[in-house]
């Protein structure tokens, strides 16, 4: 093909065709090179190109400058490693920042999965169980399952029942009361390990005021304190014990086990 | 650009020094190609205070066949003094051009040049260099 029958867009282009083919920097100048690649004419402007580029690279360059431009320094300036990126202090901190912020998440949800309806207010009991001296209840010598006749009769207090696993501990003493919410809450004290018991009304659905039931015991943990938590009839019961959940599993456990 | 070694590394160091301090102070443009502008017009403005080639209409011819190996009889220098007698902007884009480091989109932007013109003085550029090689190298210019 002959350079004469381009387009004279196409010829201006083509006076400045690249000597290297990696400089093909746009869709045009690509197409023009590939229309004209076969004429001699544009075989002889490039083989002169070529020629002229490797005089030019042989031009002596002052060696004060070439040190600029040395190979070594090059190097080190584009060296790139894991341990230098995490040396850099803009990541060092973004990564602690990063790590504080996943434990916190983590730790967050850990306690959301121990959560249950009621686990607020059985923490809160547990605090009141710290705080309490017997001298504050009023003296009761029974068994406890027996208080819940008490409850009904003398507070009208329906379904406050001590379930069967605790029913036959002796009580010291007992009391009810009502929490900042104004929610009646009995409280019972045991002889055996000086454990309380707390009785109070379950967690209710706030539009439908059906109560928010889960199944089993649940445990929760307040200063030093643990209470095994269960729901029946509307009306959650807690045994508290200071010491660890596996004292008190070993109560519901063996009861259970009967 | 300069066809003295002298004089480029004098251009080059000023370039760079000016570079850093406007580092320093945190100055630097966020255009590209701002170092390579800010040293060609250096290039220029040491050559104004030189002695100015006469103005002469060069002989022109078509490219050779056989220019390659003529080129390549070129001492390096020889061709760095004769690019640095080119006058602005000619001068300018043979270097980029031949440097073999930019697109020509990039020495548009560098040269701030028209495709057009680009075009023609690298075209003149060819055929003038053709023109000296052959007067230069007048038995091989025969072949």
């Amino acid at each position: 093909m002959k350079m004469s029958r381009l387009l004279r867009r196409q010829r201006t282009l083509l006076n400045c065709a690249p000597i290297s083919h990696d400089r093909l920097a746009d869709r045009s100048m690509r197409a023009v090179v590939a229309r004209a690649d076969d004429s001699d004419e544009f075989r002889k402007q490039q083989n002169f190109d070529r020629a002229v580029a490797e005089i030019v690279h042989l031009i002596p360059i002052p060696p004060e400058t070439a040190e600029w431009f040395s190979e070594k320094d090059l190097n080190v300036g584009s060296k790139w490693t894991w341990r230098k990126m995490a040396r850099n202090p803009a990541v060092l901190a973004i990564s602690i920042a990063v790590v504080v912020i996943a434990g916190v998440s983590v730790f967050q949800v850990l306690s959301r999965l121990n959560d249950f309806p009621g686990s607020a207010t059985a923490r809160k009991l547990l605090t009141v169980a710290a705080s309490t001296r017997p001298v504050m209840l009023d003296p009761v010598s029974t068994e406890a399952g027996t208080l819940s006749d008490l409850f009904f009769m003398k507070h009208g207090l329906e379904h406050y029942d001590v379930p069967a696993e605790f029913g036959d501990f002796r009580t010291i003493g007992c009391r009810v009361f009502e929490d900042e919410e104004s929610r009646r809450i009995a409280q019972i004290w045991l002889a055996e390990k000086r454990i309380q018991l707390f009785l109070f009304p379950a967690e209710r659905n706030p539009k439908t005021g059906a109560v928010l039931w889960f199944p089993g015991w649940r445990y929760v943990h307040q200063e030093g304190w643990a209470g095994a938590v269960t729901e029946r009839s509307g009306v959650c019961f807690m045994a508290a014990l200071r010491g660890s959940e596996k004292d008190l599993a070993l109560y519901i456990s063996n009861t259970t086990g009967q | 650009m300069l066809g003295d070694s002298a004089k480029a590394q004098e251009v080059f160091q000023t370039t760079l020094r000016e570079a850093a301090l406007r580092a320093a102070q945190g100055e630097l443009p966020r255009e590209p190609f701002w170092l390579f502008r800010d040293a060609r017009w250096r290039c220029l403005e040491t050559v104004k205070e030189d002695l100015q080639p006469e103005a002469l209409k060069l002989d022109e011819h078509d490219v050779a066949p056989h220019a390659a190996s003529q080129i390549e009889k070129l001492e390096p220098a020889q061709l760095a003094v004769w690019i640095s007698g080119a006058p602005d902007p000619q001068r300018t884009a043979l270097a980029l051009f031949y440097l073999d480091e930019f697109d020509y989109q990039e020495i548009l932007d560098l040269a701030e040049l028209k495709l057009n013109e680009l075009s023609r003085f690298l075209a003149q550029g060819r055929q003038q260099l053709q023109a000296w090689l052959d007067a230069k190298q007048p038995q091989q210019g025969k072949v």
